[in-house]
């Protein structure tokens, strides 16, 4: 039988962490998601997104039932990853930096030209979102993946709406100048995959 | 109209109407800074959106019952360390204390039996000295009163006594008499 949301919320109030995995299970991309553009690594993802979910369950009878789900794993996965960026200063590193021992490959069986290609691609990503102030990251981050509205994001965030509004302008203008600055440096990869991109929009 | 009026426009993300948008690609054919920012905010955008959702690796469920079982082990031991830290922290000032307080008696004991021997040492200075004073004044009254004075003395003053009350009941009885 498949239980609701909302049946499962309950169980898992009462103690029952099965129930409570089958929300993780639900929820484990966008979380994972949210920590990995945030932290920049999958190590650190995995565990800050492992967290959030640890968290969120000794939390949740303090869950408002009218706000979404979604939405409150989201806040706390997004205000654990801004606190470890401010604890830690968690450098954002390139993907070729690490062993991917916490990320899925891109989809089942991905050619190596595919693979090196997101690889380039999400080095360029990282490299965009590392000079951005911690919470303003989070509000791209909502809403480029997540297709967040200013009001979604202002409730993740905890912030209004017109703040939310001008961080996303500010941020938009930082990475808008790093993109250009990108393109100017000769930074072999970063460099062959912005162009890639710049080749891409000008095709479309 | 003013060139950072186009700047906001590229960056807002916001819907421009059809005059707008005219407006701002005639603009942007005349300036190269909005130009590059304009195509900065495009590639950045498709980037972005092109972008596969970074997934955990399989198991991730899984991994998660593990760390909230050790997660909860850890808080449960953590609550027994606050509870034992207490109680022995309890139990240290309850010691120490006591301790202190005994101590405080076993360091004044000597003075304490001292100060007790004096004051049953100075009761009896007290003592000795109004039986000091006391005792000649009874051997005085001895030698002066003879034993025939005293007979004397307790005969006179118990026939006095006994006359006073028996006029005393008498004038009661003739003031009755009267009074009926």
């Amino acid at each position: 039988m498949c239980e609701t949301e909302t049946q499962l919320i309950a169980k898992a109030t009462t103690g029952n962490k099965e129930a409570f995995s089958m929300l993780v299970e639900k929820y484990q991309k966008p979380v994972f998601s949210v920590c990995y553009r945030m932290l920049g690594t999958p190590t650190a993802a995995e565990d800050a997104a492992q967290e959030a979910f640890i968290r969120a369950y000794q939390a949740l009878d303090r869950y408002d039932p009218d706000r979404s789900f979604a939405t409150w794993i989201l806040s706390i996965a997004s205000n654990y990853s801004i606190d470890q960026l401010r604890k830690k200063k968690v450098t954002i590193l390139s993907m070729d930096s690490e062993k991917h021992a916490w990320l899925a490959p891109p989809d089942p069986g991905p050619s190596p030209e595919k693979v090196a290609l997101v690889k380039e691609k999400n080095a360029l990503v990282q490299a965009i979102l590392a000079d951005l102030p911690e919470t303003d990251r989070a509000a791209v981050i909502l809403q480029y993946w997540h297709d967040y509205s200013y009001e979604e994001i202002a409730e993740t965030l905890d912030l209004s709406s017109s703040a939310v509004k001008s961080r996303l302008f500010r941020a938009r203008k930082l990475m808008a100048e790093k993109w250009q600055e990108m393109q100017l440096i000769s930074a072999p990869n970063v460099n062959a995959a912005a162009k890639r991109i710049a080749h891409e929009t000008s095709t479309i | 109209m003013k060139h950072q009026q186009y700047e906001n426009w590229i960056l807002m993300d916001e819907e421009l109407n059809k005059e707008q948008q005219r407006d701002l690609h005639r603009h942007l054919k005349q300036c190269s800074q909005c130009q590059a920012l304009y195509q900065a905010s495009h590639q950045i955008t498709h980037l972005f959106k092109t972008m596969p959702e970074p997934t955990p690796a399989a198991g991730f469920s899984t991994r998660w019952l593990k760390q909230i079982d050790k997660a909860e082990k850890r808080k449960n031991r953590l609550i027994l360390f606050i509870t034992l830290g207490g109680i022995s922290l309890a139990t240290m000032i309850l010691l120490s204390t006591v301790g202190l307080e005994l101590r405080s008696v076993m360091g004044s004991f000597p003075q304490m039996m001292f100060e007790l021997v004096t004051l049953i040492a100075n009761w009896f200075v007290f003592f000795n000295q109004i039986s000091d004073i006391i005792t000649p004044l009874f051997r005085v009254g001895a030698k002066l009163l003879s034993p025939v004075w005293l007979y004397v003395s307790v005969f006179g003053l118990s026939g006095i006594t006994a006359a006073w009350t028996i006029s005393f009941y008498r004038s009661r009885g003739m003031q009755k008499e009267l009074n009926q």
